[in-house]
């Protein structure tokens, strides 16, 4: 089949953060110490390669960006200072926005403005609407209970309605990236058996993060501790989803504190406390590698972030001193946070949260599948003239 | 003539007052017109013809940067009027020169030779000074021995500077040359010797230049020539006092793989064929004559005498040669590659003293074997002849060269020197497999192309794509690497690591150029006076480069290049008219110059 070049590709890569593809003469360099590359899944090389001749529809339909884990070894290593690990950062970015159907993933990616002006009128938009219905039903002096400001029931649909949304379109957004690569990237047949004897690769992976640990051998990080770190921002938010999305009744029940629910919380936040701080002490000092060039999202995205933590601890601390009327600002500005924050998922660095274990998952199907086509080809004797 | 004058500058030249030059050449003799044209649009055909009639021109010159790019349509337009087409003169500056500090003067006088109708290069003669015909060079490689040669066998005085206690450079340490698998030596040390006995060479060994002073033609240049403490006349290199000596240290000349003694010869074919010894490790001389002297007491000549001092020599010149070549970058700070780390990795040059027969294992490519120090009890790892041959072993390219870390450039000799240990591998080592990582084959020359094919049909397993890491695994080596072709990553075991370290000027080279008053470029090589038309020139006048000292080259090309520069010392001398420097001519001496020609 014919491959359509895109002489341009790698201009609009520029936007997403890759700018020094041309100068990558190909030695290799960065394929040798690449701790994830393998005989299959042979980057960043290979990428550096499709990127330079255009082959967009190659690019979409690869895996590879989603292997790496940026640990900055092939970018210490090119000789020609090409930044390979970039390179495949921007990609992943691509990737994300390739994926999304809508388009707006592309806005917010190309241009810092539009998302800015997005998140700002999305949560102007959930003030007015929060302090319309808090005051049209309740009193600000009241936290919890009869006539709250802010009753917990409310926010449990509130939060349920944001999330079916969020879900809604993830989901489309995985089962295209589903089509890229398993229908229009992969040439050969893949048995359905072994989408489930692979089921296991999802969870592993979204739970350990194990690929993210062999990264840090080699480096000049404290022993696995950006492993260890992002291992303790994801689990603490996952946590705090859940705790929001199904437990909120629970969490917010009253001034005292509830032990089996809350000690959850407070993981969680210790463990997006930790990471926030020090992925933004990172970006700020550029002291490793793969912190030393920021692109505009990941900036919004640690940030925001960080200021939904600590509105998030504010609004807990107002409430359990009885601090009514400041508990109740906290949790608008909170909610002003979270909102844009979820309906922005889908469209931003965040999402990679379901890529990556789907990316994980599609890699080992794909191995399992190329070599069953491999050992069908050679069972079968073929007659060369 | 009537003649009329047209600036086309295509772009802005920041050196060049345009408006300056025109109105300098407005006031040339037979000068019409001077018109100032903008490069956009092309100047249109009716009005040069208009610009023709009107004033009459019968020579029309275009003065620029690049004026022959609006030739054609003044030709046109020449022809359309009836005049003669030869008479439109270029005046160019780029191609004259017309930069640096004399940019001015020199594009006025460019501009006016092209009024006169007379081609610079007749006008812009440098010269004056009277040359002296001694001629010194400044490095005993294979550059400045053919240099030296050359200019000896036509009958003048050479003076030849040497570092070290022999000439031979670098090629004295090669066994092989590619790509005709030549001896090296066979092809060096018969010119070796033919300077040793030659009597219009004075062979300065130990020595260094420490003062320049004088104009082309007449340098005077203070030499030190370090102390050999032996008689070199009356050694005849019986090699008893190195018998005697007690102090072992690490031999320059095979890359530090063996050991010499602190009196020693660098190697038998030594020129001048004496011994010497090296003041910073002989114990008499680093106590003061208060220990050892044992070497003076054994020599059967008593030629030894450990309490010789420098000395400087002053000498008088006309032309000097730079050949001052090159050395290789410390690997040791390329982490990845374990040199330093693991024994058997090796550089080129310590790889080439192994298979070179007269190296310390005779020849035999051997792996290092460990023996532990009797007194010290430490271990070590050194090349014995009786050591294991490898199995297999890893050439890897471009260590160091083409890395914006290190160097940016490409060594040049590297890809054809890794081929040839391929080929010498498999000759010595029949059953050795050797893998061969590259990025780029720069096989350019004559003949290395298809060098390089029949390495690869010899069995040589050429991997495209580079390696980056040599890791040691249960005592094992394993270089990893990209096989781009076969799109596969690869893991050999190997049992020795060759490494094609990039090459650097030499040490001695920021100080000539500063001694001289010599450019050198980003990298730290000698500037070259013009890469195409002169590039053995320098921008000092009767100063010339040869050899690496230059660029990288081969030793075809280092050789060509020692010639040339022969020829222009000869030149200079033989022409009588002495050695001037375009840039210290002024606009007046072009102009009379150019008047004189033109009486004629």
């Amino acid at each position: 089949m014919a491959i359509r070049v895109n002489p341009t590709f790698i201009d609009d890569l520029d936007r997403y953060g890759a700018e020094d593809v041309q100068l990558c003469y190909q030695c290799g360099d960065c394929s040798t110490v690449c701790p994830h590359a393998d005989d299959m899944y042979i980057f960043p090389r290979k990428s550096m390669r499709f990127l330079q001749m255009g082959l967009e529809q190659k690019i979409e339909t690869t895996l590879e960006p989603w292997l790496c884990y940026y640990c900055g070894q092939c970018s210490i290593q090119c000789p020609r200072e090409a930044d390979p690990g970039e390179t495949m950062m921007s990609l992943r970015r691509w990737l994300i926005s390739r994926y999304d159907f809508t388009g707006i993933a592309r806005k917010f990616f190309k241009s810092r403005l539009t998302e800015i002006l997005t998140i700002i009128a999305v949560a102007v938009i959930t003030a007015v609407f929060l302090i319309y219905y808090g005051f049209s039903g309740g009193n600000i002096t009241i936290y919890d209970g009869e006539g709250a400001f802010l009753p917990s029931g409310f926010i449990h649909r509130f939060d349920l309605s944001v999330g079916a949304v969020l879900l809604i379109f993830l989901i489309a957004n995985a089962i295209h990236m589903w089509y890229l690569v398993m229908i229009k990237g992969t040439d050969y047949p893949v048995p359905w058996w072994i989408y489930i004897k692979q089921l296991y690769q999802l969870p592993w992976h979204f739970f350990t993060q194990k690929r993210y640990s062999e990264c840090e051998k080699k480096h000049e990080h404290p022993v696995f501790m950006p492993w260890l770190i992002h291992l303790g921002l994801m689990l603490g938010y996952v946590t705090m989803l859940v705790l929001v999305m199904v437990f909120i009744e629970q969490l917010q029940a009253g001034p005292e504190i509830r032990w089996q629910v809350h000690i959850f919380g407070y993981l969680a936040t210790i463990g997006l406390l930790a990471g926030t701080f020090y992925f933004i002490r990172n970006r700020i000092r550029k002291n490793y590698v793969q912190y030393k060039k920021s692109h505009g999202t990941d900036w919004v995205f640690v940030i925001l972030l960080f200021y939904i933590v600590v509105t998030g601890i504010l609004q807990h601390l107002f409430h359990r001193i009885g601090l009514n009327v400041a508990a109740n600002i906290t949790y608008v500005l909170h909610l002003m946070g979270v909102v844009p924050w979820l309906l922005r998922m889908p469209f931003c660095k965040w999402s990679h949260l379901i890529y990556r274990p789907l990316a994980m998952y599609f890699a080992e199907i794909r191995r399992e599948a190329a070599a069953r086509q491999e050992s069908i080809i050679q069972s079968v004797p073929v007659l060369i003239k | 003539m009537r003649t009329g004058i047209f600036f086309c500058q295509a772009q802005d030249n920041m050196n060049l007052n345009i408006d300056s030059i025109a109105k300098y050449s407005a006031n040339l003799p037979e000068v019409e017109t001077v018109q100032i044209l903008r490069p956009k649009p092309l100047p249109g055909i009716d009005f040069i013809r208009g610009q023709i009639k009107s004033n009459r021109l019968e020579r029309i010159v275009l003065a620029g940067d690049m004026p022959g790019y609006f030739k054609p349509v003044f030709t046109k337009a020449v022809a359309l009027t009836g005049g003669n087409t030869d008479e439109i003169r270029l005046a160019s500056f780029q191609e004259h020169g017309a930069k640096g500090e004399n940019a001015m003067d020199r594009a006025k006088a460019i501009v006016a030779c092209a009024v006169m109708g007379i081609p610079f290069s007749l006008a812009a003669v440098p010269g004056g000074n009277p040359v002296n015909h001694a001629t010194l060079i400044i490095g005993g490689g294979i550059a400045g021995i053919q240099s030296a040669l050359e200019i000896a066998n036509a009958g003048k005085q050479v003076y030849l500077t040497e570092q070290t206690g022999t000439i031979g450079g670098h090629m004295a340490m090669f066994d092989k040359t590619f790509p005709t698998l030549d001896c090296a030596a066979c092809i060096l040390t018969p010119k070796m010797v033919s300077v040793g006995q030659h009597e219009m060479i004075r062979l300065l060994t130990k020595s260094n230049v420490v003062a320049v002073s004088g104009k082309p033609g007449a340098y005077r240049v203070k030499i030190k020539q370090k102390a050999r403490f032996v008689d070199v006349k009356s050694c005849v290199a019986c090699n008893v006092c190195a018998e005697v000596c007690p102090v072992k240290v690490k031999s320059e000349f095979d890359a530090g793989i063996s050991l010499r003694k602190a009196i020693y010869i660098p190697f038998p074919q030594a020129v001048p064929n004496a011994y010497l010894v090296d003041e910073t490790s002989c114990t008499y001389i680093l106590s003061e004559g208060q220990k050892c002297g044992a070497c003076m007491k054994k020599c059967p000549k008593e030629c030894i005498d450990l309490n010789e001092k420098d000395k400087t020599i002053d000498i008088e010149v006309g032309n000097i040669i730079l050949a001052t070549g090159y050395e290789f970058l410390d690997v040791g700070k390329i982490e990845q590659y374990g040199y330093g780390v693991y024994p058997n990795v090796l550089t080129s040059i310590e790889f080439e003293r192994l298979t070179n027969a007269s190296g310390t294992t005779g020849g035999r490519i051997v792996t290092k074997t460990r023996v532990i120090d009797k007194k010290t009890g430490k271990e070590q790892w050194i090349f014995s002849p009786e050591g294991i041959p490898p199995k297999s072993v890893a050439l890897i390219h471009c260590v160091g060269s083409r890395n914006k870390k290190y160097n940016p450039y490409c060594s040049r000799v590297c890809c054809m020197y890794s081929l040839k240990f391929a080929h010498l591998l498999k000759e010595k080592v029949p059953s050795v497999n050797v893998y061969e990582f590259y990025i780029d084959m720069r096989a350019f020359g004559k003949g290395y192309e298809e060098f390089a094919e029949r390495i690869k049909q010899e069995g040589t397993f050429v991997v495209r794509g580079h390696s980056a890491s040599v890791a040691m695994k249960d005592g094992q080596m394993i270089v990893r690497g990209e096989d781009i072709f076969n799109d596969r990553l690869v893991e050999f075991d190997v049992d020795m690591v060759v490494l094609a370290v990039g090459l650097i000027p030499s040490k001695g080279t920021e100080e000539i150029s500063r001694l001289l008053g010599v450019q050198r470029d980003s990298d730290g090589w000698f500037s070259e006076l013009d890469y195409n038309g002169s590039p053995t020139d320098t921008d000092k006048g009767g100063i010339y480069v040869a050899g690496m000292c230059q660029a990288p080259k081969d030793i075809p090309d280092t050789v060509a290049q020692a010639s040339a520069v022969a020829a222009g010392v000869l030149r200079s001398l033989t022409s009588g008219k002495g050695i001037g420097h375009m840039s210290s001519l002024s606009l007046s001496e072009i102009e009379s110059r150019a008047k004189k020609i033109h009486a004629i």
